[in-house]
């Protein structure tokens, strides 16, 4: 029986702006398994975006809790919370995931560097990562030489290479070609399939939808459909 | 190490405002070097005018003389005091002089003087007497009956060399009036009002019979080997030479005014050092503001991925100590570069009379271990301590509000 990752209990988040209250999330409560690969998806403002934040640390909610490898990520605060995110969780966002100033090689490391990972374990992680995700040999180039399908899988690279509990993508293909975009997924889902790595998407793209081993909708903060596949 | 390295990145990425953000504290770092280096200058070329033109890096005179000018008035044990100042290793030279009030008269007018009894020979190792004359020549040792005035006293009393005067002054022992006749051998141009019209020298022998003074001195003139020792008045020296009745003065006592020119300088400099500073502090915050919200959501993905609030402070640190370390380079090779050209060509004041003291020289810049460590020292901490604001800015990001393009 695989293990319960990420536990959202009634979270709620209520966002005030000007007296006017918008309500993002209402008590919404959902379980992730170790090794599952769970697209949210929902139309825009159905809170997908406020729960991913909410999961990774990177927003508090206005009541509930959320608890990710069992420790309470929504309580956390300053260098705690960041040393946990930098433990935890491996984040894709939709674009702009990469230092413009770093090599491909020192991005990914980059994690690892803040972990204390002596040189010889990071040398042989990031060379294994590249290879994973079709980039070996591009360690040394700049972002700006990649292409946008590249640059997103030095993403996952990054996100991957330091062991994280659970890998949140926020819209990892919304500006990639279909082409490109299904590649990547590919790559993410033999990860997840090889590693048993845990992926959560926030998603509007179909191609990600149908890949999921679990699709869960989203519409004005709660969860309409909770759905599990093969 | 990585947050150091993001911070160098940072900063040579975009060339453009590197340079004009390195130029500016460069430029202002240059001025503040300059301007240093010019007071020195200014300040060391009116000690030299103030001293070597006549009154000497210091002076020896009795208890109460310089404040009345009495003739009775003479320096206490001389004699002693000529011998042991023979073996001071500080000194270079000196002299002696009497003064006393005096009245010049002509056949076409009358001129009150300063009158000063001068050894002519190691009067010429202590002042500028000799140099000044325009017309005619400078005192001799052996020839009696001469006189030297200046070129405003010789258009007063309408004479030139060679002219006769009647000298009178008030003799030491009775005050009854003595006079006798001297011939112009020369006029002197100073380029000092008072000096030009208000001041003559004769033979110091000559002066003693005149004033009735037998052996007695009035003033001593002082030469130091060097001009620092002479304007420090922490000095042993003064307080040997200030016993028995009498006092030795520096320069700084003698001429208060250039000391209050020299704290003005000083004063100045602090000025112009918190104006650079400030300017300093406005261009790294502005820079790192303005790289700050360019980069908002790079930020964002680094405080996401684990950096801690504190290490992104430390980028920003390192960022204003990279971009100051740039500025200062430029500064000092610039400032280097403005030195040399003026250490050449100087900047011309003179004539212009400043605390009494007229310029009477080119004014060079002069370079200094402090302009060159010092004051880059400071722009360095200065930068550091500006960095506080944008760096505590960084620190306190929220990565979701940061990213909020994103998320």
């Amino acid at each position: 029986m695989p293990d319960e990752i990420l536990k959202i209990q009634n979270v709620s988040k209520i966002y005030s702006t000007d007296g006017i209250e918008v309500h993002a999330l209402r008590s919404l409560s959902l379980s992730i398994e170790e090794g599952e690969f769970t697209a949210i998806a929902g139309p825009s403002g159905s809170g997908k975006t406020t729960l991913l934040n909410i999961i990774s640390g990177l927003d508090t909610p206005t009541s509930g809790q959320a608890l990710l490898a069992g420790k309470p990520i929504s309580t956390m605060k300053g260098s705690e919370l960041s040393d946990f995110r930098r433990d935890h969780i491996g984040f894709i966002f939709q674009a702009y995931n990469l230092i413009p100033v770093l090599t491909v090689k020192e991005n990914i490391e980059y994690i690892m560097l803040l972990q204390g990972i002596q040189e010889k374990e990071r040398y042989s992680r990031v060379a294994s990562i590249l290879k994973k995700v079709g980039l070996d040999g591009m360690e040394n180039r700049q972002p700006k030489q990649l292409s946008g399908g590249q640059q997103q899988r030095v993403a996952v690279a990054r996100a991957m290479v330091s062991n994280p509990s659970i890998i949140l993508a926020d819209e990892p293909t919304a500006n990639l070609d279909s082409n490109t975009g299904a590649s990547l997924l590919d790559i993410m889902r033999d990860l997840n399939k090889s590693v048993g790595m845990t992926f959560v998407f926030s998603t509007h793209d179909t191609m990600i939808m149908e890949r999921a081993s679990r699709l869960v909708l989203l519409r004005d903060g709660e969860i309409v459909t909770d759905e599990r596949r093969q | 190490m990585i947050l150091l390295k993001l911070a160098w990145r940072n900063v040579i990425r975009n060339t453009r405002r590197t340079v004009l953000s390195g130029l500016a504290i460069g430029i202002t770092l240059a001025c503040l070097i300059f301007i240093d280096g010019i007071y020195i200058g200014m300040i060391g070329s009116m000690i030299r005018t103030a001293t070597d033109s006549l009154l000497g890096q210091g002076q020896i005179h009795a208890d109460g003389f310089r404040d009345t000018i009495e003739v009775e008035k003479t320096i206490i044990n001389v004699n002693n005091i000529i011998k042991s100042l023979g073996s001071e290793e500080l000194l270079s030279g000196y002299t002696e002089r009497t003064v006393s009030v005096a009245m010049l008269s002509s056949a076409a007018g009358v001129n009150s003087v300063m009158l000063y009894g001068i050894a002519p020979t190691t009067e010429k190792r202590m002042s500028m007497v000799d140099e000044a004359i325009q017309e005619g020549d400078y005192l001799s040792s052996e020839t009696a009956g001469q006189i030297l005035i200046g070129s405003k006293t010789a258009e007063i009393l309408e004479v030139g060399t060679g002219d006769r005067l009647v000298l009178t002054v008030a003799q030491a022992d009775t005050g009854q009036l003595s006079q006798d006749m001297f011939r112009v051998t020369g006029i002197f141009h100073m380029g000092m009002r008072e000096v030009d019209s208000g001041m003559a020298f004769i033979n110091i022998n000559q002066s003693r019979k005149l004033l009735s003074l037998g052996n007695a001195t009035h003033e001593i003139a002082l030469k130091f080997n060097s001009i620092d020792d002479a304007g420090d008045r922490s000095l042993t020296f003064w307080d040997k030479y200030s016993q028995s009745g009498n006092e030795a003065l520096g320069w700084r006592d003698i001429v208060p005014q250039l000391d209050g020119v020299i704290e003005l300088s000083d004063m100045s400099t602090v000025i112009t050092s918190s104006l650079v500073f400030c300017i300093v502090a406005v261009i790294i915050i502005h820079t790192l503001f303005m790289s700050l919200y360019e980069r908002m959501f790079e930020f964002g993905v680094l405080r996401a991925i684990g950096t801690r609030p504190a290490s992104m402070a430390l980028v920003i640190f390192f960022e204003a100590a990279s971009l100051s370390l740039i500025s200062i380079i430029f500064g000092l090779g610039l400032g280097l570069l403005v030195m040399k050209i003026f250490s050449v060509y100087g900047i011309n004041y003179m004539g212009i009379e400043f605390a009494s003291v007229t310029i009477t020289e080119f004014i060079y810049p002069v370079m200094t271990l402090r302009q060159f460590t010092f004051f880059p020292a400071l722009i360095f901490i200065f930068a550091l301590v500006a960095a506080i604001y944008p760096a505590v800015f960084a620190a306190r990001l929220t990565p979701a509000k940061a990213m909020q393009r994103s998320m």
